[in-house]
């Protein structure tokens, strides 16, 4: 035989092979599809035809290849199915990761400009009557602002001694502009500086605490931030005797995303209380898991 | 002898307007300063100063408001660190204001200014003032009407929760029980005293005794028995949607 044709003799093999090939996969696809009931069917037509003619033989074969590759492609099918379904469910995780991330970033770019351009001004009246007091005012808005600002967030803020340190750069420039008008007690034991706590909650509830509480009432008043350990529960409170809270005034992005960071990092383990205060004004309360340390 | 008042929360900002005036118009008299507003409104009547310098946020009465009472009898000059409605309003209305930190060569133009219209009687900055005040108060409160916070008494403390934590309300013979997502409180307010303050977007009523919040809602499905069962956000128990609530729904 010559070469030419012993070639085109196995390509048309291999074109056969191909066509073979996808055929066979068609028919494991709709075996996989198929219902059950519609196949036993169909077994019965094919035999009893088959029967008619007195050649059962393929029939048979028919039946027990595909009931074969029923029982398996079921099986892939299932697989993929799945598979599928713990691939919607990475999405979601993702999906929430991003969602967190984002409202993170959101809420760590809040940076009044109300508050930074009556800081600015403040320091600019310092530096003339009392540059001693304006450099002191001056570091304070650096922490702050290193804090505060995401570009500017140094990793491992993570902590109760973090966030308190924060939270009093912000006050001692609050009360560099208030005066008189504002008291700050804070009541943070130390060991409990080194607890793990998220950052920028504490200084949220502080500044919400100042904004609606403190500067609207003329005669001003006192924020005392108290961290205490309750029944293996860390609770850190931020409480004001300031004006307390409208009933009609919507709660503040502030709270939301602090409920919502709760909810995301601790599950149910943790809250954010708010409770109006006896005489006036208002507490909010962060509650977490405590985490005992075991003795060396 | 011209006279004048600084309004002003902070007191290092009086301070250093007193100081900066003494420099660019040492024969301008400061008669009084004032902590808030309402002091400034008072301040100025005792003792009728040709010139008020307002700061513009102040607690009890802000600025603007504080100039509503004043702009007729006195010069005004607002001063303010940053306030964009303020500044856009005063450009347009060609009224006087500094920024702090108050430099000297602006607040020397500025008490130039004043020299010459000492002698007219103030503007008629009426209107200005009335549409800057709105505009104010609409960047505060969107709604100012509707209920957002839930007052418990749970144990001796007063709490406050709320309404976007609620996931519903549901009336229990005497007392309404609130559940929200972590808790649940009983409160006094009863079913329709609550749908009466609530905002209707906010919450729905599914039930004679039910009210929910909308955000919270996840799906509504039939039942074995054919009745309309509502599922929440982060919670088990699922709520029965009467008859005459189930319009509500159609479109979902």
């Amino acid at each position: 035989m010559p070469p030419g044709q012993v070639n085109r003799a196995l390509d048309n093999l291999r074109d056969a092979l191909g066509e073979l090939t996808i055929v066979w996969w068609r028919f494991v696809d709709w075996l996989a599809v198929v219902e059950w009931r519609q196949l036993v069917i169909i077994w019965l037509l094919t035999v009893l035809f088959m029967g008619f003619l007195h050649t059962p033989e393929p029939a048979v074969w028919f039946v027990f290849i595909s009931f074969g590759v029923k029982v398996l492609a079921g099986g892939k099918r299932k697989a993929d199915i799945e598979a599928r379904q713990a691939g919607v469910k990475a999405n979601v995780a993702n999906l929430e990761k991003q969602l967190m991330q984002a409202q993170m970033a959101a809420l760590q770019a809040q940076v009044e400009p109300h508050f930074l351009f009556n800081t600015l001004a403040l320091i600019g009246q310092l530096i003339e009557t009392d540059p001693p007091e304006a450099a002191r005012v001056h570091a304070h808005l650096i922490d702050y602002l290193r804090a505060t600002l995401p570009q500017l967030r140094t990793r491992g803020g993570g902590t109760l001694g973090k966030q308190c340190e924060m939270v009093k750069a912000y006050l001692a420039i609050m009360q560099a502009r208030m005066k008189e008008r504002l008291q700050v007690k804070c009541i943070v034991p130390t060991f409990l500086e080194s607890a793990p706590f998220p950052p920028m909650m504490l200084q949220s509830l502080v500044e919400n605490a100042i904004k609606h509480g403190l500067e609207p009432k003329i005669a001003g008043g006192m924020i005392t931030v108290r961290a205490q350990v309750i029944d293996a529960t860390l609770v850190v409170d931020v409480c004001d005797n300031g004006i307390g809270i409208n009933p009609h005034a919507p709660d503040g992005v502030g709270l939301a995303n602090i409920r919502e960071r709760l909810q995301l990092l601790y599950g149910e383990a943790a809250e954010l209380v708010i409770e109006a205060q006896a005489g006036g004004g208002c507490c909010a309360s962060i509650r977490l898991p405590y985490a005992m340390m075991e003795e060396p | 002898m011209t006279t004048a008042l600084i309004a002003d929360d902070e007191s290092p900002m009086r301070d250093l307007l007193r100081a900066r005036l003494l420099a660019v118009w040492p024969a301008l008299e400061i008669v009084a300063e004032a902590a808030n507003g309402s002091d400034a409104v008072a301040l100025a009547q005792q003792h009728t100063p040709d010139i008020v310098f307002l700061d513009i946020r102040m607690p009890g009465m802000n600025g603007i408001d504080a100039a509503r009472h004043l702009y007729s009898r006195c010069h005004i000059v607002f001063v303010t660190a940053y306030d964009q409605y303020a500044l856009d309003a005063f450009e347009q209305g060609a009224m006087d204001y500094l920024l702090k930190p108050v430099s000297a060569e602006r607040l020397a133009r500025t008490c130039e200014r004043l020299r010459a219209r000492l002698a007219r009687p103030p503007q008629d900055i009426g209107a200005q003032l009335a549409q800057l005040a709105q505009q104010m108060q609409q960047a505060i409160p969107a709604k100012p009407a509707y209920l957002r916070w839930i007052q418990a008494q749970v144990g001796g403390n007063l709490r406050m929760v709320s309404t976007r934590e609620v996931l519903f309300f549901q009336s229990d013979e005497k007392y309404t029980r609130v559940q929200t997502a972590t808790a649940e409180l009983l409160i006094r307010k009863t079913l329709k005293e609550l749908s009466d303050e609530l905002d209707p977007d906010e919450f729905w009523r599914i039930h004679r005794s039910t009210l929910v919040r909308v955000d919270a809602i996840v799906e509504v499905a039939r039942d074995m028995r054919g009745r309309h069962m509502l599922r929440l956000k982060g919670h088990k128990e699922e709520l029965e949607v009467s008859r005459n609530h189930t319009h509500l729904f159609q479109q979902m």
